[in-house]
């Protein structure tokens, strides 16, 4: 009792003085002031693994820990109206699209003092790309969660049924053209297509083909894009000779690429492995096969040379509200979720890869009777690059999906003047976005 | 000459003052307050999560005012307006006139018309989504038909009324019907006396008297679909192509201020909608003593 009293004082007096306290990172119960912690997360096929992680927490340290799914699209609207009006959860995910937003306004708790204090946190074990992204003026706002990657997904008694030959690891975007109009005009009497893509498929779609024929949607200085350039235009008339023989567009805006892939109607589509989960549990799963991302022979030359088979990859952030009322409690919970344990745990659960470079092997086992190794080979036999985003990403993202974008030449895929004026609407989509920021 | 108070009418008054005063506080706050920040935005090129507003006079408005896409939501709000207002009425009227009779199971009938009303608007726009589906969905497997009903740019608005007016009529319904136990059995009796067929009673007696009813319906009724958000959302994705052909002023709205972040230009499109609106019922209102039935 009389050290607590001691402790107590001694804290009001040096918070008087003004000095700065780190908190330390690994704390026992008695120290956190909160009983429970709110956590957002959009991605529901993940809730389970986080929650077992999260509950392990719960038991050392005594707070519970809610949390809750909100969709992609309202978690940034709820997100957004939070944090104007000081209502944050606790603890939650940040990604790449709205970061920097919010580290400049101050808005994430600043977890500098806490890492440094931290053992199990070295910033230099993760994903040097994710670990930048959550970096603002030198100050750390949140922790690599995971990290993420393409891979081809195929239905093989699809290609069974229709005698095509399985997608291998060598195949171009020419293969996977060839094999879907194969499937499509053989599967016309059953509704069947060869392939599905929406414009709102980007990370996990066409923004690798743009990469793999030499182009970028964003520069790496986030202030520009080559979309309009010939190797953009190059990629997208590829996009294009896939659509052709694709699902219409409609159907895909009605239904989802994925929801079609599970219904047995569309024979391949590409898909990031936070997806992983929801085609391991589908009814058909033994039917479906992962293959490596298709690449670009650009060269000519038969096989696949550097820079030639790009994968996107992204990483989450867990970060922390500024203004929580436990500070400590939310960054230990952060740090037990980043720490070589939680890592890997997230790994094997499958929950997705490590932000932790070297512990995303378990996640290929973590799928019985399902290869997802093209997921992690990826980082060695693809180029990655770093999600497209610049400070306000949601604004030219979404007019590149709708009318005035992508849309009509996704409608009107036999039009190739269509596509390249998509290319050069995008272009300028892109630079008064960013003029605008 | 104004009369002074006496003690008693002032105390009135005070307590009077006092018994309004949590309805009149939690309307300044949650609604005029709001209103006039929304005003105040509009003049301004808006900061990120509410902070840092520069005030720049009128160049939202003539950057709304010059956009297309203002006007074409703008016309698709009314063309939704267009569907869903008179179809939701005369539907509930001629149901409410049927299920004014005494007939069996009348009260199962008014609960059954009466539970899309009851329904989340969201769940009730997923439902419609699913029947709309043109690959998978029951109506084109029913009718044996290839039709995309809300992906077709020229037909989209049209079906999204339709789950508009299908959600509403239970509730103009029931408006109708205390309408219609308002009017005098008499009537009727002395029309019949006199001969004339129930349609013409229809036209005659119950048209008229209802007239109030049917004008107050009518008005909210119109303000209702033009402010209409939730269906476009739920229904339609943003990659439909239909979507600019259909989509609300309130929808556009919604993208610019949460999810482009622009809430400036976002708060411009309200008040323009806003003015739109007051316009509107300024008319209406100056029409209500012509169309309106005076006894």
């Amino acid at each position: 009792m009389n050290a607590k009293k001691v402790l107590t004082a001694t804290l009001t007096a040096s918070m008087a003085m003004g000095m700065v306290i780190a908190a330390p990172a690994v704390a026992n119960a008695s120290e956190f002031t909160t009983s429970e912690l709110q956590v957002n997360i959009w991605d529901n096929n993940q809730l389970a693994g986080l929650q077992q992680i999260a509950d392990e927490w719960s038991e050392t340290s005594g707070v519970k820990v809610t949390i809750n799914v909100v969709d992609w699209d309202n978690y940034w609207t709820l997100l957004e109206a939070g944090a104007s009006g000081g209502q944050m959860p606790d603890v939650f995910w940040t990604h790449s699209n709205t970061a920097q937003m919010y580290m400049e306004n101050d808005l994430l708790l600043n977890l500098d003092d806490y890492i440094a204090n931290d053992d199990a946190i070295d910033l230099s074990n993760y994903y040097e790309g994710i670990v930048e992204l959550y970096n603002s003026d030198g100050v750390q706002y949140a922790l690599p969660k995971d990290h993420d990657t393409i891979a081809l997904l195929y239905n093989k008694a699809i290609f069974d049924k229709y005698g095509v030959d399985y997608p291998t690891d060598d195949w171009t975007w020419e293969d996977v053209r060839d094999a879907a109009a194969k499937i499509t005009e053989a599967g016309k009497d059953d509704g069947v297509y060869g392939y599905a893509i929406n414009t709102s498929n980007n990370q996990d779609g066409w923004y690798n083909i743009v990469y793999d024929y030499g182009a970028q949607v964003i520069t790496d200085d986030h202030k520009g894009t080559t979309i309009g350039s010939d190797e953009g235009k190059a990629g997208m008339e590829m996009m294009r000779q896939i659509l052709e023989v694709a699902a219409p567009q409609a159907t895909v805006a009605e239904t989802g690429t994925d929801s079609l892939f599970n219904s047995g109607v569309v024979g391949m589509i590409t898909q990031g492995s936070w997806m992983i989960n929801n085609f391991y549990t589908a009814e058909n799963h033994e039917d479906y096969a992962w293959a490596l991302m298709p690449y670009a022979d650009v060269n000519g030359n038969g096989q696949c040379d550097k820079g030639e088979r790009y994968s996107a990859y992204n990483g989450l952030g867990w970060a922390a509200a500024a203004n929580t009322a436990d500070p400590a409690a939310a960054y230990s919970l952060i740090s037990y979720f980043c720490a070589e344990k939680g890592q890997l745990e997230q790994a094997e659960l499958g929950v997705t890869m490590a932000g932790m470079i070297g512990v995303s092997d378990a996640f290929a086992n973590a799928f019985d009777g399902m290869d997802v190794s093209p997921f992690t080979r990826a980082e060695e036999e693809c180029e990655l690059y770093f999600r497209p985003y610049t400070r306000n990403t949601p604004v030219w993202e979404d007019a590149l999906q709708q009318a005035g974008g992508f849309l009509d030449a996704w409608q009107d895929p036999s039009d190739p003047a269509l596509m390249a004026t998509a290319c050069d609407n995008a272009q300028a989509i892109i630079e008064n976005a960013i003029a605008a920021e | 000459m104004k009369q002074k108070m006496t003690p008693a009418q002032k105390s009135e008054a005070r307590w009077g003052l006092l018994f309004v005063a949590p309805t009149m506080i939690g309307l300044i706050i949650l609604n005029f307050y709001p209103i006039f920040k929304t005003i105040y935005q509009s003049f301004c090129k808006t900061g990120d999560f509410g902070k840092g507003n520069i005030f720049v006079g009128l160049k939202n408005y003539s950057v709304v005012l010059n956009a297309s896409e203002t006007w074409q939501s703008l016309w698709n709000t009314v063309k939704y307006a267009l569907i869903e207002v008179p179809f939701g009425i005369v539907i509930a009227l001629i149901l409410a006139v049927l299920l004014n009779k005494k007939i069996a199971g009348r009260s199962v009938y008014r609960t059954i018309f009466f539970l899309p009303m009851v329904c989340a608007p969201a769940a009730v726009a997923m439902v419609w989504k699913w029947l709309y589906n043109t690959q998978f969905g029951l109506l084109n497997n029913i009718f044996h038909t290839k039709i995309a009903w809300i992906s077709d740019p020229k037909i989209a608005w049209i079906f999204v009324g339709v789950i508009g007016a299908w959600s509403i009529i239970g509730y103009n319904m029931v408006l109708f019907i205390s309408g219609l136990q308002e009017i005098p059995g008499d009537y009727y009796e002395a029309a019949e006396i006199d001969g004339a067929s129930g349609l013409r009673q229809f036209f005659s007696i119950t048209l008229p008297l209802l007239s109030p009813t049917t004008f107050f319906i009518v008005q909210t009724r119109i303000i209702g679909a033009l402010t209409v958000f939730d269906l476009m959302f739920m229904v339609m994705d943003k990659t439909n192509l239909a979507l600019k052909k259909v989509q609300s002023v309130v929808y556009l709205f919604y993208q610019y201020a949460f999810t482009n972040g622009n809430k400036g230009y976002g708060a411009t499109l309200v008040v323009i909608l806003l003015v739109f609106i007051l316009i509107l019922t300024a008319i209406l209102q100056r029409l209500e003593k012509k169309i309106v039935y005076q006894n």
